[in-house]
């Protein structure tokens, strides 16, 4: 039985997009809008004036909105609601899957009034909301919005890393003192206190911040340094021989490879096709206490990009799993990761146990209970065809996941929502009316939010109180 | 338990507490048509204003239109007892202008007691309520048992539907000067003992707040020659949507005067904190610094803002607004002294400190019924909240949903898209608070939407309906300023010409004659330089008769201002809105429920706050948006097998 009480008074007026297919190698790539603006993102790109037959496919030319720059000649494929996947209207683009066409036809999306990157889980959310889900369809809907959530978590964490996350952080910090100084300035400013210039603080902030991100847009370089493809990382006490293992995968010698604990210190990153997936392979410093400096940096460094992993290649060597740091290795990392991959979402995890040539042929390898493993010889040879198979279905896994798509669609998102900040700065600062000015602002910190998250109301309340003297 | 004998007395509604909260919640009960008692301690005390003699500022005075929206009284009587009109942010555009005006304390009290006693169905009786009267909970409904009346300290009993309790500052009040505590709710009155712990034993977790009054001054002691004067705004700006004008002429207002602490001030705070239990105990105050001891402390040499307020026309008192102090009375004195324009001020009544219990308010639920005993309901200081206005704001809709509850029909909640009243109490029932909760404008998200000029459209219309709470005078003005105002909307976007014959018209608009698409006299109402007059002036005919009401006016030159982005932030509402629209079933045992997957933390925080929404579950820190999609999926189900 469906239901749909209530539903039909529920409608979201805003119009979403997203890429809907899966990564990875694929021939074509299907990006999706719902909601009320689809037909007008249909015309902008394909310059048809009336929306093709519903539901039939038909081959155009779709060119960006603005530039008129042609990107692909795709199939396009309307769906009037109700009679939709979410019950809006609905547009299908099934574009050639380059991540270029991609992402030129996502930025085109997001150019059209009206229209915003989705949400996690929006899509689905929609179609629950319109009763076209039935209860068991709706079953793996938190599963499925808990993995896009995370798998976006990573992917802005993967994005923001570095300079870029310190720019956004930075940004977000002087927007929400801005924002709290106008406010402060509305709810205080006539019967309390407010030291002269609290305004002119303000506006000078928002206009040092509007050349910032102006300049950050215009610059098409830091874009491409936005790193696509499964995030693969090998990890595991020192010497186990990860620096082995990834020259091996990547069939060139990355890294150097030495006997000596503690030869890399450094994160190592290589591009690589690993059975057909593209593939971001780095190598971390071997996990270890005590060390010296530069080396414990290393470490620090190490720990950091594991968390960003997709796929965390877990290296131990067979010889020696009952040293203390294949026991620490196996408690402080094997062991949550196991424990955190089965929520889906959650980051996957491959136990490698290398120099299984050093094992004798009749003597158990071990008298501890391992989690499940494959065996491997990064010396001999070993042991690769199984990993690589392995390999290929967590790829397959990760990269066929929708949800993992955002390489390109987080970048659609983060300029869309740097130039939704940039254009309601612009509002503030044409607004005479200072309630007008505030709600620019705090427009402007909502995009800024999706990119760094917080945001609420007792963040602007607690920099109000802790800078001005207020109350009676 | 309906043994009553014949004539132990029953009402639909008992208000315990004659404060800001009880008589609105006493009055907006009668008004819904509830046979209602209100008991009090001291029947003269009924209205009172036990601090500052002021009602309104920002975000309070938005608070004070919906009361009034909601037929309340506070706005009428404080048009009618005023000596001091003037709206604050005037220069900040129109969404957040804060009414506010000094207030006559005795006007104020003999006005609302006026009120109070002929209100129809509304009876006054004195009284002290040490215990409540309970009985089995009635199925089908949440909580634990089902008030059914109050035993008063003589031992006789009434009998009630619903209960209200507004006790403010009374529930384990204290009174701090100095090193002295004495137990009291307010300077000269009696706590209420008995009640708190009838209240703890129920089961309800209670916090302690503190709070704080300045001394009072002699007016005839302050040397006002040598400070600032402040004059109130000519013409007064009524509170009420029913006034046309306020009482009192502005030249017959009286003045207020500003002055400031210095650092002598400072010092005589800093060497003599060991003199000052109130501001060493640990019990929660504020993050804003309500006393001066908290401005000297966290923020040392500056010079701090001393408003000197009237207390009344014929008053001999000034209110000294920001220096409310719980040094001891001598030190106080010393203290008034230093400062420019009282240095020859003599002290009346030395300020004090008041530490008292309230209830988590996450125990309410946005009707303010509690979720343990049915049909009684909390209203004002007790769920820790401070200002009159707030109280105010919580009475009334108490006062409807204690009366809606007697007959059975469902409760009115004000969202948090329609009203001040709605963030206030969806603020509190979901996440609680541990300081004195004070509304402020950058509370509320759809700030631009929720004016004080537009209080009786978002919500005349509902409470007349739902509620019956509102007078058919009030009902015929706001219904008539509303379709005014849509057909003003209408003909003013029906004249469009173009940008240069617009500079023509109206030489002083900043308008690019380059535009080449036509431009409505909607759109040229934007224009700072614009009102409703300046374009009469030009266009006589067919915009004369909307300026004929200056109310209506002054409403089509706000709508215009905010028109494009409230187009858009509509949108935003509506998606809220959608939330909102899926209520959770009340009957939810969250810490048992099988059929949905959620964490025990998430569990616990929902058993607490118990959300009625899916928008106010998901405003609660901590509940996942997975956790929602559980909840939703959950709610789904439910519905559709109660609809089979």
């Amino acid at each position: 039985a469906r239901c749909s009480t209530s539903a039909e008074s529920l409608v979201p007026s805003s119009t979403i997009f997203a890429l809907s297919s899966g990564q990875g190698r694929c021939a074509i790539a299907v990006i999706r809008t719902s909601g009320p603006a689809s037909g007008l993102a249909l015309r902008s790109l394909t310059a048809l004036q009336e929306p093709p037959p519903a539901r039939r496919a038909c081959l155009r030319l779709l060119r960006h909105p603005c530039s008129g720059e042609p990107l692909d000649r795709s199939l396009v494929l309307w769906f009037p609601g109700p009679q939709s996947f979410t019950g809006e209207d609905c547009v299908e683009f099934h574009v050639h899957g380059g991540p270029a066409v991609v992402s030129g036809v996502l930025q085109a999306l997001g150019s059209v009034p009206g229209l915003r990157p989705a949400e996690a889980g929006e899509f689905t959310r929609r179609a629950f909301a319109h009763g076209k889900l039935s209860l068991t369809e709706v079953e793996g809907l938190a599963d499925l919005i808990r993995a896009e959530t995370e798998a976006q978590r990573r992917q802005a964490l993967r994005q923001l890393d570095g300079e870029l996350s310190q720019l956004c952080q930075g940004w977000a910090k002087t927007l929400t003192k801005a924002l709290a100084y106008v406010e402060a300035y509305i709810d205080f400013g006539e019967d309390d206190n407010l030291e002269e210039g609290v305004l002119e603080q303000a506006d000078r902030e928002v206009r040092a911040l509007e050349v910032a991100l102006g300049s950050h847009l215009r610059d098409a370089r830091r874009g491409q340094r936005l790193l696509s493809g499964a995030n693969v990382v090998v990890t595991g006490p020192p010497n186990a021989g990860k620096s082995s293992l990834v020259n091996l995968l990547s069939q060139k010698p990355v890294s150097i490879v030495s006997p000596e604990p503690g030869t890399t210190r450094d994160v190592l990153e290589t591009p690589v096709d690993l059975a057909g997936f593209p593939v971001l392979l780095s190598d971390t410093a071997g996990l270890r206490e005590g060390v010296g400096a530069v080396e414990q940096e290393g470490v620090r460094r190490a720990r950091h990009r594991l968390e960003q992993a997709d796929i965390i290649l877990g290296v131990l060597d067979a010889s020696d799993l009952a040293s203390s740091s294949s026991c620490s290795f196996l408690d402080t990392v094997v062991t949550p990761l196991l424990a955190q991959s089965q929520d889906s979402g959650g980051q996957r995890l491959l136990l490698l146990l290398n120099k299984s040539d050093l094992l004798s042929a009749n003597a158990p390898a071990c008298d501890i209970a391992l989690p499940p493993h494959l065996l491997l010889s990064c010396h001999t040879g070993a042991g690769m065809d199984s990993l690589l198979q392995a390999l290929k279905t967590e790829l397959a896994a990760v990269c066929g996941d929708p949800s993992t798509g955002p390489p390109l669609l987080t970048r659609v998102r983060h300029q869309y929502h740097l130039q939704g900040c940039l254009d309601a700065l612009g509002h503030y600062q044409l607004a005479t009316d200072l309630a007008l000015a505030a709600e620019a602002l705090r427009q402007a910190r909502r995009q800024l939010n999706h990119l760094t998250g917080g945001g609420g109301t007792e963040e602007i309340l607690d920099l109000i109180f802790q800078d001005f003297c207020v109350g009676k | 338990s309906d043994s009553a004998a014949p004539c132990t007395p029953h009402f639909d509604v008992v208000v315990i507490g004659g404060g800001h909260a009880g008589t609105e919640a006493a009055a907006a009960a009668a008004r819904c048509g509830s046979r209602t008692l209100l008991l009090t301690h001291r029947v003269d005390t009924i209205g009172q204003m036990s601090c500052n003699p002021s009602f309104g500022g920002i975000g309070k005075g938005h608070l004070m239109r919906e009361v009034d929206a909601l037929d309340g009284l506070c706005s009428r009587i404080c048009d009618q007892s005023g000596i001091h009109y003037k709206v604050l942010n005037r220069r900040k555009g129109p969404a957040v202008w804060g009414l506010r005006a000094q207030i006559d304390r005795k006007l104020y009290k003999q006005n609302m007691q006026k009120e109070i006693l002929s209100t129809p169905l509304l009876t006054v009786q004195k009284g002290a309520v040490e215990d409540l009267v309970l009985a089995e909970p009635e199925p089908g409904y949440p909580g634990k048992s089902r008030v059914r009346g109050v035993v008063l300290a003589d031992g006789s009993t009434i009998y009630a539907e619903s209960v209200i309790l507004t006790t403010g500052t009374f529930l384990r009040g204290m009174i701090i000067i100095g090193l002295e505590m004495h137990p009291a709710g307010r300077l000269g009155d009696q706590p209420s003992i008995g009640l708190a712990q009838t209240l703890e034993k129920l089961g309800f977790m209670v916090g302690r707040l503190k709070t704080g009054t300045p001394p009072r001054l002699g007016k005839e002691s302050i040397n006002f020659s040598i400070l600032n004067k402040h004059t109130p705004d000519d013409p007064s700006i009524p509170f009420s949507f029913l006034s046309d004008s306020v009482w009192i002429k502005p030249e017959d207002q009286l003045p207020c005067y500003l002055t400031h602490t210095n650092p002598r001030v400072d010092a005589i705070v800093l060497e003599n904190l060991h003199l000052n239990s109130h501001v060493q105990e640990t019990t929660k105050g504020p993050r804003y610094c309500p006393s001066i001891e908290s401005k000297v402390l966290r923020f040392p040499n500056r010079l701090h803002q001393v408003w000197l307020e009237p207390e009344g026309m014929d008053s001999d008192l000034i209110y000294p607004q920001g220096l409310s102090v719980t040094l001891p009375a001598e030190l106080q004195e010393k203290m008034i002294t230093c400062i420019r324009g009282l240095e020859k001020a003599k002290m009346v009544h030395p300020g004090y400190g008041v530490q008292y219990d309230y209830l988590d308010p996450r125990q309410i639920s946005p009707s303010l019924e509690t979720h343990l005993v049915q049909r009684l309901f909390f209203a004002g200081q007790i769920n820790g909240t401070t200002g009159y206005e707030e109280a105010a704001a919580q009475g009334v809709i108490a006062g409807i949903n204690a009366s809606l509850r007697v007959s059975r029909k469902p409760p009115f909640v004000v969202s948090r898209t329609e009203g001040y009243i709605g963030v206030l109490i969806d603020d509190l029932t979901t996440l609680g608070t541990s300081e004195p909760y004070r509304m402020f404008t950058s509370r509320v998200e759809f700030r631009l939407s929720l004016r004080p000029d537009n209080a009786d459209t978002r919500l005349t219309f509902r409470a007349h309906k739902e509620a019956g709470c509102v007078s058919s005078q009030r009902f015929e003005r706001a219904l008539w300023m509303k379709s005014s105002l849509e057909e003003g909307i209408s003909v003013l976007k029906s004249i469009k010409f173009s940008s240069s014959k617009w500079k023509k018209l109206i030489p002083q608009i900043p308008i690019s004659i380059n535009r080449s698409l036509p431009v409505s006299a909607l759109d040229v109402l934007k224009y700072e330089e614009v009102d409703m007059e300046s374009l009469v002036g030009v266009l006589p005919e067919p915009l004369e008769k909307y300026t004929a009401c200056r109310e209506l006016a002054r409403r089509l030159k706000i709508e215009a201002s905010y028109e494009s982005v409230l187009s858009y932030q509509l949108q935003e509402i509506k998606e809220v809105q959608q939330d909102e629209a899926l209520q959770l079933p009340h009957e939810l045992d969250y810490l048992t429920i099988r059929d949905v997957s959620l964490s025990q933390e998430v569990r616990e925080k929902l058993h607490l706050s118990r959300p009625q929404t899916i928008g106010a579950a998901s405003r609660i820190p901590g509940v996942t948006p997975a956790a929602i999609i559980n909840l939703l999926r959950f709610v789904r189900s439910t519905r559709q097998s109660r609809q089979q």
